[in-house]
């Protein structure tokens, strides 16, 4: 018989094989960042463009010029371009953030030519036709009211008009009335401002021999290259003042709950201890607040912390959605978890096990071609790669208690944390 | 191509294994052959909640998440109508605490009314998260006890209702434990940095001295032909815009007529380049989104159009362009040109999901649970099978009306 009541030995966990990566620098200053890997049958590729909110001059821009390049070209219309990614069995995505809009293509490298090429041409000659672009925007609007019907929706559309500031492109601010307003020559304009080889680098991944990569390199070199670069200036956030807010909306079953404030960025002497610390509040499944909110007192089907990095700033923050009647005990719970980590030291075994976790978590960020590319992606807008994992991997080892004490004084301040509701009040 | 080994132990516990050596890591996937279709009607939502008390506690691990935690692991579940399934990823290291986790809630779960009390209200806020509190959430309570009379497929697997949950009782649980978690009622299936030899034997070493179950597993009722079309209109919702769906009964999903059915819905709705996007969202402009989908489902299923409308459509008008597509449909069949990207998409689609070792593992313990583990690899020749013949055919058999039910999801009439 089987001996159950001795857990198994813990193996001790290893440290990432990054694989390696090579760049390819267009004429056109293009850069190619690929990972070859001759097992697969499919490649990735991921066109990134600095054409996020940051640069549009007026809501729904950014987003609507990326998500506008299936819909024609010089050459061919939307139902046309469909066709080709359709026939070859491709998918494509499109994606607006906060600083970069993307353009994604999964495909079989035997088909590279044809979908890459198709690619391309809707980064160079896109027209953005008149009729498309009302479909998109009156479809999108309709998205949008469903979207305002969701309290978690109006919950962090709130958080961030707060925290960033009405007026700053990140709050994502967006009325009813923007999708009338946005016209085809505003969008015609953010595509020749912002989507050509000076903002341009190219993620490749996967099987990418065959023609793949001659294919990227010969149709994403035709990228227009202009002289110069055109450039708005800076845009500083404009918070509102710390406080809390509420966005009332009757009917609800549940309601919708933030608390944040700033965080720490990636390259920041603190971003691998506030990892660990955010892991222990509410970064995992079996975190602080999920075993108090969700596992002992049945408040909510989930609760979660996290911390994100951008280029010109960082945000923390706490989210979730509980039950009507709770909402007020929620938030005190979340205070005393908070200060609980200000005042105590974390026990040895919590500590252990959620290094364990994160370490565990950071190898899943790297396990495999497709997932190797995907954070290298993300690193190299930080001027760093994938070796920074080793790095992060030997600081949350070292790190103590007493250095999460330390921690959580300087970035918990809970008089600086806007609480932000929506439901019914 | 997927090499893998099948072995079923003496106490009836199917193992798979497979070897991928492109990860550090393996994944463990714990399939148990119950789901919602297996409820009492009067207890609904039930093989659900279960799968929230699987994660409190087994006769030697205190806290489950725990050990998964320390090992570097990742764990989560699924319940659907018709299985639960439980995956673990862990550094192929660790692979004997996955084992052990999963073995050990597989002999014997703690029961304790404290973890019942507080997953029943766990769940009741996953019923308003997912069902209630969202725009059209609640749509499939509605459609599904429309489309079916008898089939447990009649309730969502969160449950008629949030009264169904607060119900269950202890003993309930208990009861539903010594029926449906037994080896000889799961399959597992192991993925990963691991030889397929090697990852048997530790299998067998944790499993195998599990007895099989001694409680007898009803039937599942299953569902008469339907003979008249059936229609039902909902007013008065807090939603911004109509929404429609029409369902046909189609096969199960080991079924030929899956497969057939499966092209269909492919032609006319997958992709942008598809029938229902081109003519009835971009040159008619009647909805803003619309589909056609099959639920692939262990007993026969259905075959989905769903539609939202564009402001200023009117539903009937929305409701004669779906019928109108479907008699064009079979009146004109296809072109040579749709059936090759169909073709051309089903081998991509099935290369993109032989990508990721857990995919596969999860893939595998489901064609076993259909009964076919081989079609994980012999899936591409069932849709290259499906000639334009049989989907006429297919068309014409699944789209009558008298097989149909029809849904108006109606937005609140502004005042």
């Amino acid at each position: 018989m089987i001996q159950r009541e001795i857990a198994p030995v813990l193996a001790p966990l290893s440290e990432p094989a990054l694989l390696p990566y090579r760049t390819l620098t267009l004429d056109n200053g293009v850069e190619v960042v690929y990972i070859h890997d001759s097992s697969q049958e499919v490649f990735k590729l991921d066109a990134v463009f600095e054409a996020g909110a940051y640069y549009q001059s007026r809501p729904l821009v950014a987003s609507t010029a990326i998500n506008m390049l299936n819909e024609g070209t010089r050459f061919h219309t939307a139902e046309e371009i469909a066709d080709v990614f359709d026939f070859y069995g491709a998918y494509t995505d499109y994606n607006s953030g906060f600083n970069k809009s993307e353009l994604s293509l999964i495909a079989l490298t035997k088909y590279a030519r044809e979908t890459v090429s198709m690619l391309a041409e809707m980064l160079t000659d896109s027209i953005v036709p008149e009729k498309e672009l009302e479909i998109f925007l009156t479809n999108k609007r309709q998205e949008f009211l469903v979207d305002n019907e969701k309290t978690s929706y109006l919950a962090r559309k709130k958080f961030s008009e707060v925290f960033f500031g009405s007026t700053h492109p990140y709050s994502n601010a967006v009325t009813e009335q923007d999708y009338l307003q946005v016209t085809p020559g505003m969008v015609r304009e953010f595509y020749r401002r912002y989507i050509h080889a000076r903002r341009c680098r190219v993620m490749l991944c996967g099987n990418v021999g065959g023609q793949a990569l001659e294919a990227v390199a010969e149709c994403f070199g035709r990228l227009r290259r202009p002289d110069g670069e055109f450039w708005r200036g800076p845009q500083p956030f404009a918070p509102a003042p710390v406080g809390r807010y509420h966005v009332e909306k009757g009917n609800t079953v549940q309601s919708s709950l933030r608390i944040g404030k700033s965080g720490v960025r990636l390259g920041e002497e603190d971003y691998a201890g506030f990892m660990l610390l955010n892991a222990v509040l509410g970064g995992y499944f079996g975190s602080r607040l999920m075993s108090n909110i969700r596992e002992d007192k049945g408040y909510t089907y989930g609760i979660s912390s996290f911390n994100v990095s951008m280029p010109q700033g960082s945000y923390w923050c706490i989210a979730t959605d509980v039950h009507n009647e709770y909402v007020g005990e929620t938030i005190e719970e979340v205070f005393k978890e908070i200060r609980r980590l200000k005042e105590e030291p974390v026990g040895e075994e919590e500590l252990m096990l959620v290094k364990n976790y994160l370490h565990g978590d950071l190898l899943r960020e790297l396990d495999g071609v497709f997932a190797q590319s995907d954070a290298l992606k993300h690193k190299l807008n930080y001027h760093t790669d994938n070796r920074i994992y080793l790095d992060l991997i030997r600081r949350i080892k070292d790190c103590t208690a007493e250095d999460l004490l330390r921690l959580a004084g300087r970035y918990w301040d809970t008089e600086e944390m806007y609480v932000v509701t929506a439901g019914k009040g | 191509m997927i090499h893998y080994t099948r072995q079923v132990l003496d106490n009836g516990l199917t193992v798979l294994c497979h070897t991928d050596r492109s990860t550090p890591f393996v994944s463990v996937n714990v399939l148990y052959k119950v789901g919602s279709r297996n409820e009492h009607p009067e207890k609904t939502g039930f093989a659900h909640l279960f799968e929230h008390l699987m994660f409190g506690g087994s006769r030697n691990v205190e806290d489950y998440d725990r050990h998964v935690q320390a090992a570097g692991g990742d764990s989560n579940a699924y319940t659907t109508n018709d299985l639960t399934n439980y995956y673990i990823t862990i550094p192929a290291a660790n692979i004997e605490t996955a084992l052990w986790l999963e073995s050990d809630r597989m002999a014997g779960l703690n029961f304790s009314q404290h973890a019942l009390d507080v997953q029943r209200q766990v769940v009741i806020e996953e019923f308003k998260q997912r069902y209630l509190n969202i725009p059209y959430g609640d749509l499939w309570l509605k459609l599904r006890p429309l489309a079916y009379r008898e089939h447990p497929y009649r309730w969502a697997t969160i449950g008629v209702s949030p009264e169904h949950i607060e119900r269950a009782r202890l003993e309930d649980v208990e009861e539903f434990f010594r029926r449906y978690y037994a080896p000889d009622n799961a399959v597992i299936a192991v993925s990963g940095n691991i030889g397929e030899a090697r990852a048997l034997e530790l299998v067998k070493k944790w499993f195998g001295d599990i007895p099989p179950g001694s409680l007898e597993r009803p039937a599942v009722p299953q569902e008469s032909a339907q003979r008249e079309e059936r229609r039902l209109v909902v007013e008065g919702n807090e939603v911004p815009a109509d929404a429609i769906y029409k369902v046909f009964h189609m096969g199960a999903r080991a079924s030929a007529g899956f497969y057939a059915c499966d092209v269909v819905s492919d032609i006319l709705s997958n992709g942008q380049s598809a029938r229902l996007y081109v003519n009835l969202m971009k040159k008619r402009r009647l909805f803003s989104g619309i589909d056609a989908y099959v639920t692939g489902d262990m007993d026969p299923g259905l075959f989905i159009f769903s539609g939202k409308l564009s402001e200023g459509t009117d539903i009937r008008e929305a409701e004669e362009a779906i019928d109108e597509e479907i008699a064009k449909f079979i009146r004109d069949g296809v072109t040579e040109r749709e059936v090759q990207k169909v073709i051309n998409k089903t081998e991509a689609r099935i290369s993109y999901g032989e990508i990721n070792y857990q995919n596969k593992a999860n893939n595998l313990a489901f064609f076993e649970f259909l009964g076919e583990v081989e079609l994980i690899n012999s899936e591409g020749a069932r849709y290259r099978a499906v000639g334009p013949d049989g989907i006429r055919e297919t068309a014409l058999d699944i789209f009558r009306k008298e097989n149909s039910s029809t849904l108006y999801y109606l937005k609140k009439e502004m005042k």
